[in-house]
């Protein structure tokens, strides 16, 4: 039986140390710890650096990573495939990132491409530890075992032992105003200048001061002073101007151990170890204090940088980078869960003690941020029935108790003494739901109205009484049921009432404000007065409003508000509005209206609501009571409060492209991805978006994915547009654009558009030109016709003709009235003739040749043999060739007309062919009254010709001869 | 001339230095220097085998020098007279040196190749600049060969070019160097 027992209890033990770890974690508020991925889980991390975008790079021992609060994403080095290990990372002034690794290779990032650099010099064989830039814009860069080398020019150089360096071990490089180089050596502090070709080494070593000889960190600290991290003797400060070393008294005992790395911001300088973890020495309390770690075996912290919201990273072990809330949280495990549930109140006062009001007795715990004592103060007359709702210290240094149903006590925090206000008693006030105060006025709220008290100088011991104003009156405050009454900057006195609004006192008279200001709840729970004097209060469920002193301005859910019932808020140290919630604070930046928040992400649960559990100190120093104990929350200076918006890239068909290079795309580049980032590592899983792209989206749209794609734009231009924030409301956020403009395709170019209607317009022209001409053309040759019919027609008619016709056949009558007969057959053939070929464009020759050999034989009766045709054709079909009609015969009417025909004259006319032309000849016998010919005849038959054929009639006349030479044609 | 002497010194120290330790000294039994200045009109190119040198493989100390008149292999024997006269001015400042210590530590009795830098001053119409030069050494029992290839900026040296003759010599001048140094 005992055996079993013992195994119980071991088996208890095991129980609660298991849950006493899990405690562990909890107990860190802000911590996080992030690993680079399964894949990688061998990585060690060598550096961290934070960039100006604020983005944290890890140099770990395969390569670059960026981490954006919720992965880390590996830059590989172009045309690369060996491992290299980061082990320095930097920015310069041109924006810049130069990886220093541990082969002595250096890579320098341009618009995201990482490249090696080659310098003629070559490359360190050893190790890059640190980098820096002078003010001339030349980057430094220290080594494990060469020295610093720098570059200049196109040259690079090396600073060693031969140029009075006295160690080529290199920790880490600082730069001082002038633009000194100053380096932390194995032995001791360098100082490089370079003028020209001169260098000029300044060493600094325990014979000048210096606690120890190896110096491993070195960061600035404002007025060319800098931090210097040692090797086994803590840190010391060394002044550039004075080149003076001095150690705070804090670090002369230090037992720390070996420095790896500093931070130093908002006065307070963190210094990461081998051995001890992290440590934070606070300047202006020349105090060091031990930050705890995530687990116990995480104390060699390597590298710590912080980031732009006011948190610590650190990296633990070289291989896990864990996030810290820096100086802004703390939480001080003060109680267990059981004392937790009794606590209504807390209060912490001006020797930064903390104090619980507990059942019948208040507990103060002495200087929380060591090993806590704690001390109880029982306090006489109350009860286990009473709670104690209220605490507060007056500006003597007395704890104020507020109580359910007991009134108001006051103790002596210096002796322990305390009693109870019975002056108070009789006006009603003995249930006190809060008390607040300013200077020496304190304001006490309950449920029989509240009571102003003005302390005098008497009342620096408690035993002397108070002199009080009783606000008990319902027609002035409008309810004696107040929960809180507050006292601002300008002397007015605020009632926070349960059902009539809120209500002010000013010189005696009194102001409501309630629904009818818009006010949509008239609970109020809790009143604070920010920087700018305006009055912040909250409600039982309609949220928190300001008022300036005109108009009320209601927070909500939709600006972000986690939970509308608030019952406790005040004003942090740099007059922001933190407002509690059981699940965490929810802090209001007046300035811009955003809200930022501390809760789960940052590991915060369980907070007591109870309207006293919220307490400031006389730094503005938030408390709040939380189940694994008092959450201190500190507001720093000048921290980022909300995600700033990043544009990571923008891809093209799924390809990265240059965004500062290609703002322009063709009309089928149309298919655009952008991937962009609220960079917030307080908080990075909750972020909200809203994108707009200008040209396509009319109005913002919200999303939580961090990428968008368009897949076909049409051509326009365009304005891809984003914004972050931590909740619904963008109001005041920051936001990233990006301009870029799809090129309409070629043909819907108004230059192209032109140049068709051109080409057209040029196409339909010669069209219309050309039919035009083809039109006129055969209108030319109908009326070369028709001149034609009628020039012929009117010669046949010609009075001599039939003149001379009938003198023929008058005198062949008589002669031979046979061959009369005949004549007269061969005149009217020949009329005949004319008349079917008159309409026809084209005859046989055979035909012309029948109609001139007709026409032949009736002028040869008149001029007998004296006229003479002689047709030689052969080897020509004469079916074959075609003209136009009565060409011959005019031709051979035009040689009787103008020559002499007669027994002296003979004309003699010749028809013969003679390369592709038909040739009509007659011999000229100059006739003394030649008949006055039109020229109208000849010209005719060159016309229809020209019409027919390209070939040109060809009248050629010689003093013998008449010769009209006619092309060829073929129908067909 | 100073500068001459200067170099004569250093190389005289060496010489007394290392007699005491004959074995980690080297001398260039073998030497010689190329040079090529590529202009947009003109290739000069020019060579001598007159490189004098010695290596402290202990101290990993060096001094080489070479007589700048000696250089031939030019166009033409008034390319070798101007370059003479007009821009190195021999007469004045008739050696160039590199002098200095090597930046890493090699094993000379391990045979092979290896790749180190040098830190020195390298003097070059009188005025002297410090440098890193990547060398190639390869080591053979007594026998170590280096060669080396690196550029000269012609304004780093002071030697200054008229106008009319930029497009003819290139303001980087490519020097490539290669020595066989034994020890006795």
């Amino acid at each position: 039986m005992p055996k079993q027992k013992h195994f119980f209890k071991f088996f208890n033990c095991l129980i609660i140390f298991l849950l006493t770890c899990q405690c562990c974690f909890a107990q860190l508020p802000g911590y996080k710890s992030f690993n680079l991925g399964e894949a990688n889980s061998s990585n060690k991390i060598f550096t961290l650096f934070k960039n100006k975008q604020g983005y944290i790079f890890t140099g770990c021992d395969d390569g670059l990573y960026k981490f954006d609060g919720k992965q880390f994403k590996k830059t590989e080095v172009l045309h690369s495939s060996v491992t290299d290990t980061v082990t320095a990372i930097f920015q310069d002034s041109k924006g810049q990132l130069w990886n220093g690794y541990q082969s002595g290779n250096i890579a320098v990032m341009n618009n995201g491409n990482l490249a090696y650099i080659q310098p003629e010099e070559g490359t360190p064989k050893k190790g890059i530890t640190a980098f820096a830039q002078d003010r001339q814009g030349n980057t430094w860069l220290g080594t494990r075992g060469e020295g610093i080398y720098y570059f200049r020019e196109k040259r690079m150089y090396l600073i060693n032992e031969e140029d009075g360096l006295s160690d080529l071990n290199i920790h880490a490089l600082a730069v001082s105003s002038s633009g000194d180089i100053i380096a932390a050596t194995d032995n001791g502090i360098n100082i490089c200048s370079v003028k020209g070709a001169e260098k000029k080494i300044t060493v600094i070593t325990p014979q000048q001061g210096l606690p120890d000889y190896i110096v491993t960190s070195i960061i600035a600290a404002g007025n060319d002073q800098f931090w210097v991290g040692l090797q086994d003797k803590g840190i010391c400060l060394y002044d550039h101007r004075t080149q003076q070393i001095t150690q705070p008294s804090a670090i002369h005992s230090w037992n720390k151990g070996q420095v790896n790395s500093l931070l130093y911001n908002n006065g307070n300088l963190w210094i990461a170890t081998q051995d001890s973890g992290l440590i934070n020495f606070t300047v202006t309390q020349n105090k060091i204090i031990s930050v705890p770690a995530l687990n116990n075996q995480q104390k060699s912290i390597t590298s710590i940088i912080d980031d732009n919201e006011g948190n610590v990273w650190l990296v633990a072990d070289s291989k896990t980078l864990i996030r810290t809330a820096g100086n802004s949280l703390a939480l001080f495990p003060l109680y267990n869960k059981a004392l937790f549930e009794t606590i209504h109140t807390i209060l912490a006062d001006h020797e930064n003690n903390l104090w619980v009001g507990s059942d019948m007795a208040v507990i103060k715990y002495t200087s929380p941020d060591a090993l806590s004592t704690s001390k109880k103060y029982p306090i006489a007359g109350l009860d286990l029935k009473t709670d104690i709702t209220s605490l507060y210290q007056d500006n003597f240094h007395n704890i104020w108790i507020g109580t359910m149903g007991k009134g108001i006590f006051v103790l002596n925090p210096a002796t322990g003494e305390n009693r109870q206000l019975k002056e108070v008693l009789p006006s009603g006030s003995n249930s006190i739901l809060s008390i607040t105060g300013n200077s020496n006025t304190i304001c006490a709220a309950g449920l029989e109205g509240a009571l102003v008290f003005e302390l005098t100088n008497k009342n620096i011991s408690i035993k002397n009484p108070y002199g009080f104003t009783s606000y008990n009156n319902i027609e002035n405050i409008g309810s004696t049921y107040i929960y809180n009454a507050f006292k601002d900057s300008r002397g007015r006195t605020w009632f926070a009432t349960d059902g009539k609004g809120l209500t002010m006192l000013q010189n005696g008279s009194f102001t409501h404000y309630n629904n009818k200001n818009g006010i949509k709840d008239n609970h109020i729970y809790s009143i604070t007065e920010d920087k700018q004097g305006r009055i912040w209060f909250s409600t039982s469920n309609a949220g928190i409003y300001s008022f300036d002193g005109k108009t009320f301005t209601n927070y909500t859910l939709r600006d972000g508000l986690s939970n509308l019932a608030v019952s406790s808020i005040k004003t942090d140290r740099q007059g922001n509005i933190v407002i509690v919630h059981p699940s965490g604070l929810d802090i209001i930046h007046p300035q811009t209206g955003n809200i930022s928040y501390i809760n789960g992400a940052q590991g915060i649960i369980d907070i007591n609501t109870d309207m006293g559990a919220i307490c400031s100190d006389s730094s503005g120093n938030i408390f709040v009571a939380t189940q694994n104990g008092i959450l201190k929350y500190t507001a720093l200076p000048g921290i980022q409060p909300m995600p700033v918006t990043i544009i990571e890239s923008v891809q093209l068909f799924l390809n990265d492209i240059d965004t500062n290079v290609m703002q322009y795309f063709k009309y089928d580049e149309n298919n655009f991805t952008f991937n962009f980032n609220g960079l917030y590592y307080s908080n990075s899983d909750n972020i909200f978006y809203q994108y707009k792209l200008d040209g396509f989206d009319s109005s913002w749209q919200l999303t939580t994915d961090d990428s968008k794609s368009f897949p076909k734009l049409s051509p326009g231009k365009y304005v891809f547009r984003v914004r972050s924030s931590l909740n619904k409301n963008f109001r005041n956020t920051s936001s990233a654009s990006f301009a870029f403009e799809i090129a309409k395709p070629f043909w819907k170019t108004w230059w192209f558009i032109a140049l068709i209607t051109l080409i057209t317009g040029g196409v339909l022209y010669w069209y219309i030109r050309t039919r035009e001409g083809r039109l006129k053309h055969v209108e030319r040759l109908r009326q070369e016709k028709i001149e034609f019919q009628f020039q012929v027609l009117r010669n046949q008619v010609n009075p001599h003709f039939l003149f001379n016709s009938f003198n023929t056949l008058i005198s062949t009558i008589e002669e031979n009235p046979a061959v009369a007969v005949q004549y007269v057959e061969q005149l009217s053939d020949f009329f005949r003739n004319i008349v079917t070929y008159r309409d026809k464009d084209m005859i046989s020759l055979e035909e012309e040749i029948g109609l001139l050999q007709t026409y032949f034989y009736l002028q040869q009766r008149r001029y007998g043999n004296y006229l003479q045709l002689q047709i030689n054709l052969t080897g020509h079909d004469e079916k074959e060739i075609f003209l136009p009609p009565l060409t011959l015969q005019l031709l051979m009417e035009n040689a009787i007309k103008h020559n002499a025909v007669s027994k002296e004259a003979l004309l003699t006319v010749q028809l013969y062919a003679q390369n592709e032309y038909l040739v009509i000849s007659n011999n000229i016998n100059h006739k003394t009254n030649s008949e006055t010919g039109t020229g109208m005849g000849l010209q005719n038959i060159i016309n229809r010709y020209a019409m027919l054929t390209d070939k040109k009639v060809i009248v050629h006349k010689t003093n013998e001869h008449f010769i009209v030479s006619l092309p060829i044609l073929k129908q067909g | 001339m100073k500068k001459g002497i200067y170099i004569s010194g250093a190389i005289a120290i060496l010489f007394a230095v290392t007699a005491a330790v004959p074995m980690a000294v080297y001398k260039v039994s073998k030497g010689s220097i190329q040079f090529r200045s590529d202009a947009p009109l003109e290739l000069i190119k020019a060579s001598s085998d007159e490189l004098a040198g010695l290596f402290d493989s202990d101290k990993k100390m060096f001094a080489f020098r070479i007589k700048v008149n000696t250089f031939t292999g030019f166009n033409g024997l008034l390319q070798k007279e101007h370059f003479n006269e007009n821009y190195l001015e021999t007469a004045k400042y008739p050696y160039a040196s590199f002098e200095g210590k090597l930046i890493e530590d090699i094993d000379y009795s391990k045979p092979g190749t290896y790749n180190v830098r040098a830190k020195g001053n390298l003097t070059v119409h009188g005025v002297t600049q410090e440098r890193i030069i990547k060398i190639t050494l390869e080591v053979k029992n007594k026998l170590v060969s280096a060669s080396s290839e690196f550029t000269v900026l012609l304004a780093d040296h002071n030697i200054t070019i008229p106008k009319v003759v930029h497009e003819k010599l290139a303001s980087e001048i490519k020097v490539a160097v290669s020595a066989e140094l034994t020890t006795p």
